[in-house]
């Protein structure tokens, strides 16, 4: 298993693509970061309309941490699309090749083999969210600097420098939830698709789909609360002015229910169906 | 019958005068307001408005005689329009006439009641009502109906008698719901029409409480 581990993150690391995608993700990340920046002024402009009649604001509200909740806003979309993209290639790559035969052909454990797959994908997903997160905060604290943060949840909630901080880093720890999932389940349906494109296009639909379903109100009944598409917004939790750490614990464990149920699939259809 | 004509006449006139005289009451707490050349002052805001969710806050107000109140914080701090300012300069700016409503009683203590009524259109309030402490020359009330900004009750707290700034002031006023376009920052914030119609204009209060005052004026302390 060691071994399988080891040579899956080197082929990972050795496919060019990786860095055309890491490359592409930062170049998003800065893009936004920017956009982010104008975007910023015209929402703090209306939020605090109606107050602007009645006070006066010392300070400002244009900060990092506005600009890494507005990163967070925008980077849930585009990330888990160009991590599937990676994901899934790490394995239709080897159907395509045919190195998959060429491997099966060694004593090695089918299961062992896509379990490996499954597991270097979570850590190369984990780490590519460290890494965003790093930049983020880097970058918009060294261009922007800190200062409070003001959301709009049911309300204007404003947040201490501090408070909001630890609330954007938990938003990325549950976010990276989210983007786990989203890599477990481009790797299944690569299993079912074996073909590129076919996977590229099927994650893609998956992946707006997801989309589409978080922003329709299913209404107040147990679909609403475990489906698996109302979970990718978990993160936004953090930024109610009272944490529901019961509900966001609750997400996150029905989260890795949801990766584990698309992983144990993915290794059975692996494990059932001819290499070929 | 001539002489009947004349001292009708001086009647009417001094009735008119008398009516726009300056209250002397008003006039002892502005000139000893007035005797304040600057002072400096701690603030810890509290915000209680129904759609706004903000931590105490602090920040550093300086006041110096004839120029703007400045503020300074390292956090972002709302700050009212209105309640801040402790000198009555902004009621007082222009010209005015004040109208006696007698007293008026506020926990279990008599206050003079005063309108002020602005003559100069450049004056930003219609009409002000102040309830004033007489025998300590301190106001202890002021409801300012401003042309643009709506209305405000403020009420001052004073820890000791011999006080002429307040340590604690709140400040009361409605304040229109927020509106936002749908799907705008964040989850579930979908443009509810009919909620938001519903919930129209809403009243808010800001807490204020002063500490450390630093006070240069042209009188001792002890008349402070």
């Amino acid at each position: 298993m060691q071994y399988l581990l080891k040579a899956e993150i080197r082929k990972l690391f050795k496919q060019s693509k990786t860095y055309y995608a890491l490359g592409a993700l930062f170049s998003i990340e800065l893009l936004i970061l920017f956009s982010a920046y104008y975007q910023g002024t015209t929402i703090i402009d209306l939020l605090l309309e109606n107050l602007k009649q009645k006070f006066y604001f010392e300070g400002t509200l244009l900060n990092g941490n506005l600009l890494i909740y507005l990163i967070l806003n925008t980077l849930w979309f585009h990330l888990p699309l160009i991590l599937m993209i990676i994901v899934s290639g790490t394995l239709t790559s080897e159907y395509k090749d045919r190195t998959l035969q060429t491997i099966m052909l060694q004593p090695v454990s089918k299961w062992k083999f896509i379990l490996s797959k499954y597991i270097v994908a979570i850590a190369f997903t984990l780490m590519v969210v460290a890494l965003l997160a790093i930049s983020s905060f880097g970058l918009s604290y060294a261009f922007f600097g800190k200062g409070d943060l003001v959301v709009y949840l049911n309300g204007l909630n404003f947040f201490d420098a501090t408070d909001a901080i630890k609330r954007l880093q938990w938003s990325f720890v549950s976010g990276a939830l989210s983007m786990v999932f989203f890599s477990v389940a481009s790797l299944t349906i690569a299993i079912l698709f074996k073909e590129a494109t076919k996977t590229w296009i099927v994650s893609a639909f998956f992946l707006i789909l997801s989309n589409i379903l978080l922003k329709v109100d299913f209404g107040d009944n147990w679909f609403n609360q475990l489906f698996f598409a109302k979970l990718n917004d978990t993160w936004q939790y953090f930024f109610y002015y009272t944490i529901n750490w019961q509900q966001i614990i609750f997400n996150s464990v029905l989260s890795l229910i949801y990766c584990m149920l698309f992983m144990g699939a993915g290794i059975y259809w692996f494990h059932k169906k001819d290499i070929g | 019958m001539k002489k009947a004509a004349i001292l009708f006449l001086f009647s009417i006139l001094w009735i008119g005068l008398s009516a726009q005289a300056i209250d002397e009451d008003l006039l002892k707490v502005k000139n000893r307001l007035d005797s304040i050349v600057s002072f400096s002052t701690q603030l810890k805001l509290e915000v209680d408005i129904s759609f706004i969710n903000m931590p105490v806050k602090k920040a550093q107000m300086f006041y110096t005689k004839g120029k703007k109140v400045k503020f300074s914080s390292d956090d972002f701090v709302m700050l009212p329009k209105r309640g801040l300012d402790f000198s009555l300069n902004s009621l007082l700016e222009y010209s005015f006439i004040t109208v006696d409503r007698g007293m008026e009683q506020r926990n279990g203590r008599s206050y003079k009641a005063i309108n002020i009524i602005p003559t100069d259109k450049r004056a930003d309030f219609s009409i002000a009502t102040i309830l004033i402490d007489t025998k300590l020359r301190r106001v202890m009330e002021s409801e300012i109906n401003t042309k643009k900004d709506g209305a405000y009750l403020l009420t001052f707290l004073y820890n000791s008698d011999a006080k002429v700034l307040p340590d604690k002031v709140t400040v009361n006023f409605e304040i229109e719901k927020i509106r936002i376009p749908i799907n705008f920052m964040g989850k579930d914030t979908q443009l509810d029409r009919k909620k938001m119609k519903a919930a129209g204009t809403k009243t808010g209060a800001i807490y204020l409480t002063m500490s450390n005052y630093q006070i240069k004026s042209v009188l001792y302390n002890r008349y402070l």
